[in-house]
């Protein structure tokens, strides 16, 4: 049976992190007039922006939803909140009036040490209102102006309601409609004549509630010979975070990680996993682990592999990323399988000595870790114990005589002195070695009690050749055989009994690592005796277990398998094992409603994900969303006479938000306007930039970069409307599409009648990855004057064979190979960012890139 | 030391036979011409050496000092020592040679290459071939000339410190003048120990680097090896001498 198995690995640029903010007000979902109210009581609204909002409503209502390019027949517009407010503040201009959260989630993106170190202002967003906007006071003084629309209005009303919905009107588009109606948040920017801006100013968006909308509105104004760039990013998720050792997706964010604070000084990460939740609280239960109920909160995403796709035969094990109101029984739970090898022939260890009034502190061992001390460790675990605090004793039946003499040769071998042997006692035969050092270094390793014995991580990372000796050592003090006749015939598994429950899970996670799935099951004994957990091998897994602990009496016996799946312990044969990843049905999934219930996320720590749960299930903080989120905005630029208007774009939303966004530029004489676009995130983004160039001597230059991926279409271009003589533009686009993910040029070139003298040029570069993905173009080009000089070049190129096998002859690897094309056909893009934008762009395709390789 | 051991090499491609059972072995510091007229399959057995995905070996084996490699992939062969320079070398677009430069030495030479160092040797290995720092500064084989590629190509080599070196043709497109430089540059290379194999159809560049062996590639064989001396008794006969002489030795 072939079997693939692909996993989408799309963990790193999928899920950022999620502050646990509590909005302060919102319009509840759906849009209507009542909303529209609200909005404008709440922000205080002159009566003529209301009657604005109020007519922009009609107007998305009755606007047809465009049907002529990416599928936006699925937006659930009633399910989408269009005003959620984070704080009652209004921003203040100062950092510190930043509610706490929110400052941490911008602190998380870097935001503090950006402004200080390379940009010139900054804003920042967060769900529908702006919570900071700064300029330097240099240019503060000189007229600058950088506030959120709110301010705009109320403070500068005589700029602003000048150009307001000038650019961009209301019967535009219908999303420029919907954007009038409830916009909130944005910039306002004013340039004075001749005031150049020698840095950025930056606006940081983020969304962070589920099925939130946000529709922000940016108007910038460049007044005669001035100049400025604008920045805005829209990171989600997946962002990069700069800690004391270089920036670092945020998944690699752990409890007491030094991320760089507002201050300027390195601090951890605080706990952030521990939140009151109201909703469904998921139970989920899978085969192979009865002792672990999982519980999840409804938007926790879990990594699953839906039943459907996994049923034939030379299956394709496709995974997807879920959230547990999606999940149905029989669907197959991924866990993560660590195979990470540690493996050191000696190791130093501390002990700690009794008291310290006694023997004074701690001694240092070296010890041989070897194969015969892991089937040591593994005799530990199942018949050793510590009495007092200076006897190690193990106890066998008097059957177990080899067993006996082995461990008596590996005391001699690791302690270098021979135990004591105590005659029989209820069958039992026990070996004390009496020394404090033994005793303690087991005790302390290991665990006293057989209620507490573990398996320290170290010895959980060693290779899977020494760990089968531990289990063999296990299995021979804990374990039997049952070849038992039932009615339906007869049945056999391995069986390993333990009153550890951590333990127990530790073996059946090492099992893992020998590709063995085997499955705890938890029985009560009554009385004052602890539950026991025994963990089965049997099925498929027979053999292959018989084989590594040297067992001979099984038989191969063709219908063991069938046998097996009869009774509970049949668990097992349903799961598999493949590459680094053991998939299990799920045996039944049920919710409750909690309110208030204190729910702990898992940290993004390996260890604690897996002791919790084994299932691939994300750091809550580290969410998605489970409803699709919708952003909106309408951005208005205006370059009065020889300002030159320069605007970049880092969209990295995650892969649940319609992006449909109307951008657009007047640009006046000898005024030169750039629209710098990237997308690389985002479900569906329909974005054209467009600069009309109004007055002579205009120029206009828009260069748009895509990455679609999985589920993505990014549906992008640019507009230049010449209506004017001697005007010039030029458009360039850049679309990489992979593992199916679709990228479109839509473009428009337009020259009015009477306008001579005008030169245009597009060029559209697409490349893609495999036979999946899909790209194309759409040009329309539209003249109404003969003196225009025209051109458009459209190429579409694949990764070929022979780059790769050039790139890779020079020792890169496959993925290298790629990542190093791809960068080089955006570089052209990249030259055009300043420094650390291009680095964190190179990044994120990087990264997007990695994650898509099955 | 030996470095290449080629035994009974049988391969196709697109399911026609191009070799037909080569055997060959390329010592520590030895410089080896393989010839041939056109579409013999010279540059099909470089290809093989170096791990092309496209050929097929069908039978026989290789092994890189005493590695069997044959079904390892062309990134492991590299790193094993193994360099291929090709006869027409592939353009990369927006990657400066520069960076590409540094990138593959970092990758045969471990993360200890400091960017400072790095760039000063570079400069320095640059000057041997002739080219500035401009030329360093251009895309990777992108609108590059014949000679210039070539150039990029015996940079590359310089950067990675290989054990072998398999040179396609890297003679073409040459003038005079770039054939010594380029020479002269392998030859330094070969003196410190790295075999050499030479691909080509002229013997104007064996002129320059004395081969020990010279191979005579027919019909995905090789029918005849020689000494020095060959190339010259092949240049007034020419290939079809050996051709209507069968194995002569």
């Amino acid at each position: 049976m072939k079997q693939e198995f692909n996993v989408r690995d799309d963990y790193k640029t999928k899920y950022g992190f999620r502050e646990d903010v509590k909005t302060v007000f919102d319009t509840g979902r759906g849009l209507g007039k009542e909303v529209i109210d609200k909005i404008s009581d709440r922000k205080k609204e002159a009566s003529w922006l209301h009657e604005f909002r109020l007519k922009a409503l009609e107007t998305f209502k009755a606007k047809p939803m465009p049907q002529w390019g990416a599928d936006l027949n699925h937006i659930g517009f009633e399910d989408i909140v269009y005003y959620l407010d984070p704080s009652e503040k209004k921003e203040s201009g100062k950092w510190e009036d930043v509610p706490e959260k929110i400052k941490n989630t911008f602190e998380k993106l870097g935001i503090p040490e950006a402004e200080r170190k390379f940009l010139a202002g900054v804003g920042a967003q967060f769900e529908s209102e702006s919570v900071y906007h700064k300029i330097r006071e240099d240019l503060e003084k000189q007229g600058v102006i950088f506030v959120d629309p709110d301010a705009g209005l109320s403070k500068y009303e005589h700029i602003f309601k000048k150009w307001f919905g000038q650019v961009v009107p209301i019967e535009d588009n219908k999303f420029s409609a919907l954007n009038s109606a409830c916009f909130s948040g944005g910039s306002f920017i004013y340039i004075p004549p001749g005031v150049k801006v020698d840095l950025p100013l930056q606006a940081y968006f983020r969304i962070n509630a589920e099925s939130a909308g946000q529709f922000e509105r940016t108007l910038i104004i460049a007044d005669k010979n001035s100049e400025i760039t604008y920045i805005e990013g829209c990171f989600t998720e997946g962002t990069p975070i700069t800690t004391i050792e270089g920036v670092k997706p945020i998944e690699e964010i752990e409890v007491g990680t030094l991320v760089l604070t507002h201050k300027s000084r390195y601090k951890p990460v605080y706990n952030i996993q521990k939140r009151k939740y109201s909703g469904k609280l998921y139970k989920l239960n899978y085969y192979g682990n009865a002792k672990h109920t999982l519980e999840v909160t409804a938007d926790h995403p879990i990594l699953i592999s839906k039943r459907e796709k996994s049923e034939a035969k030379n299956k394709i094990w496709e995974t997807e990323w879920s959230t547990p109101s999606k999940l149905s029984k029989g669907d197959y739970v991924v866990m993560p399988i660590d195979r990470e090898i540690i493996s050191q022939e000696n190791r130093d260890f501390v002990v700690a000595f009794g008291s310290k009034k006694r023997t004074g502190g701690y001694v240092r061992i070296n010890v041989k870790t070897d194969k015969d001390f892991f089937r040591l460790i593994g005799y530990y675990l199942s018949e050793g114990s510590v009495m007092g605090k200076n006897y190690l004793t193990f106890t066998f039946n008097k059957k177990e005589k080899a067993a006996l003499e082995d461990v008596k040769k590996l005391l001699m071998k690791y302690f270098n002195k021979a135990p004591l042997e105590y005659g029989e006692y209820k069958n039992g035969i026990s070996l004390v070695l009496c020394s404090t050092l033994a005793a303690q270094f087991f005790e302390q390793q290991f665990g006293k009690g057989a209620k507490n014995k573990n398996i320290p991580t170290w010895a959980m990372k060693e290779s899977p050749e020494k760990q089968i000796e531990l289990i063999k050592g296990m299995w021979i003090g804990d374990g039997s055989f049952m070849n038992k006749a039932y009615s339906y015939g007869i049945k056999r598994m391995f069986r390993i009994n333990t009153v550890s429950s951590q333990l127990a899970e530790q073996i059946w996670r090492m099992l893992f690592r020998q590709n063995i799935f085997s499955s705890i099951h938890r029985s009560k004994r009554g009385g004052r005796r602890a539950d026991m957990y025994c963990i089965y091998i049997g099925g498929d897994y027979l053999m292959k277990f018989a084989n590594i602990i040297g067992f001979s009496e099984v038989i191969v016996n063709k219908q063991y398998h069938m046998l097996a799946e009869v009774g509970i312990e049949s668990s097992v044969s349903y799961a598999v094992i493949i590459g680094d990843y053991a998939l299990t049905p799920i045996r039944s999934i049920e919710f409750e409603r909690v309110k208030f219930k204190e729910v702990y996320n898992f940290s993004v720590e390996e260890d604690e994900t897996y002791t919790s749960n084994h299932i691939a299930v994300h750091n809550c903080s580290a969410t998605t969303y489970s409803k699709d989120s919708l952003h909106s905005a309408v951005v208005e630029l205006v370059a009065l006479e020889g300002a030159k208007l320069r605007y970049v774009t880092l969209q990295n939303w995650s892969d649940n938000v319609y992006n449909l966004v109307t951008k657009r530029a007047f640009a006046y004489k000898n005024a030169k306007v750039e629209w710098i676009d990237a997308n690389i995130g985002s479900k569906i983004t329909m974005k054209f930039p467009s600069v009309y160039m109004m007055e002579e001597g205009a120029r206009a230059d828009i260069l748009s970069v895509a990455y679609a991926g999985r589920g993505q279409h990014q549906d992008t271009g640019g507009k230049t409307v010449h209506l004017a003589p001697n005007t010039t533009s030029r458009i360039i686009s850049k679309s990489i599409s992979k593992d199916g993910g679709r990228t479109s040029y839509r473009g428009l070139v337009e020259v009015a009648k009477g306008c001579t003298g005008v030169k245009n040029s597009v060029r559209c570069d697409a490349l893609l990855m495999d036979e999946k993905s899909r790209s194309d173009t759409y040009p329309t080009i539209k003249i109404d004057e003969e003196d225009a000089t025209i051109s458009h070049e459209a190429f579409v190129g694949k990764i070929g064979e022979e780059q790769l096998f050039y790139l890779m002859s020079r020792g890169l690897s496959e993925q290298e190979a790629m990542s190093m094309i791809v960068l080089g056909f955006v570089s052209e893009f990249t030259r055009t960012l300043p420094m650390e934008y291009a680095v964190e762009f190179n990044r994120l395709i990087q990264l997007n890139m990695e994650g898509a390789i099955g | 030391m030996e470095l290449l051991r080629i035994e009974d090499l049988h391969v196709e491609v697109e399911g026609k036979d191009i070799l037909k059972g080569i055997d060959l072995v390329i010592n520590e510091g030895e410089i080896h011409a393989l010839m041939g007229p056109n579409g013999v399959g010279k540059t099909s057995l470089g290809y093989v050496i170096a791990g092309h995905p496209k050929y097929k070996i069908t039978r026989g084996k290789i092994y890189f000092r005493g590695k069997d490699i044959t079904s390892l992939r062309p990134d492991e062969r590299a790193k094993e020592g193994l360099f291929l320079a090709f006869q027409h070398p592939v353009e990369i677009q927006g990657v400066s040679l520069n960076h590409f430069l540094y990138n593959i030495s970092k990758r045969n030479n471990g993360n200890g290459v400091n960017v400072i160092e790095f760039r000063k040797s570079l400069l320095e290995k640059a000057k041997t071939l002739g080219v500035n720092s401009e030329f360093l500064n251009r895309q990777l084989n992108v609108g590059l000339s014949g000679g210039e590629k070539k150039r990029a190509e015996i940079m590359q080599l310089l950067v990675t410190d290989s054990k072998l070196a398999i040179l396609d043709e890297v003679d073409s497109g040459t003038d005079i003048d770039s054939l010594k430089v380029l020479t002269k540059a392998i030859e330094e290379v070969n003196n410190t120990g790295t075999g050499i194999l030479l691909v080509t159809h002229y013997d104007r560049i064996l002129n320059y680097l004395k081969p020990d062996y010279i191979h005579v590639l027919i019909d995905g064989k090789i029918e005849k090896t020689g000494n020095y001396e060959l190339s010259k008794e092949l240049e007034t006969k020419g290939y079809n001498w050996i051709k209507e002489n069968g194995v002569a030795s």
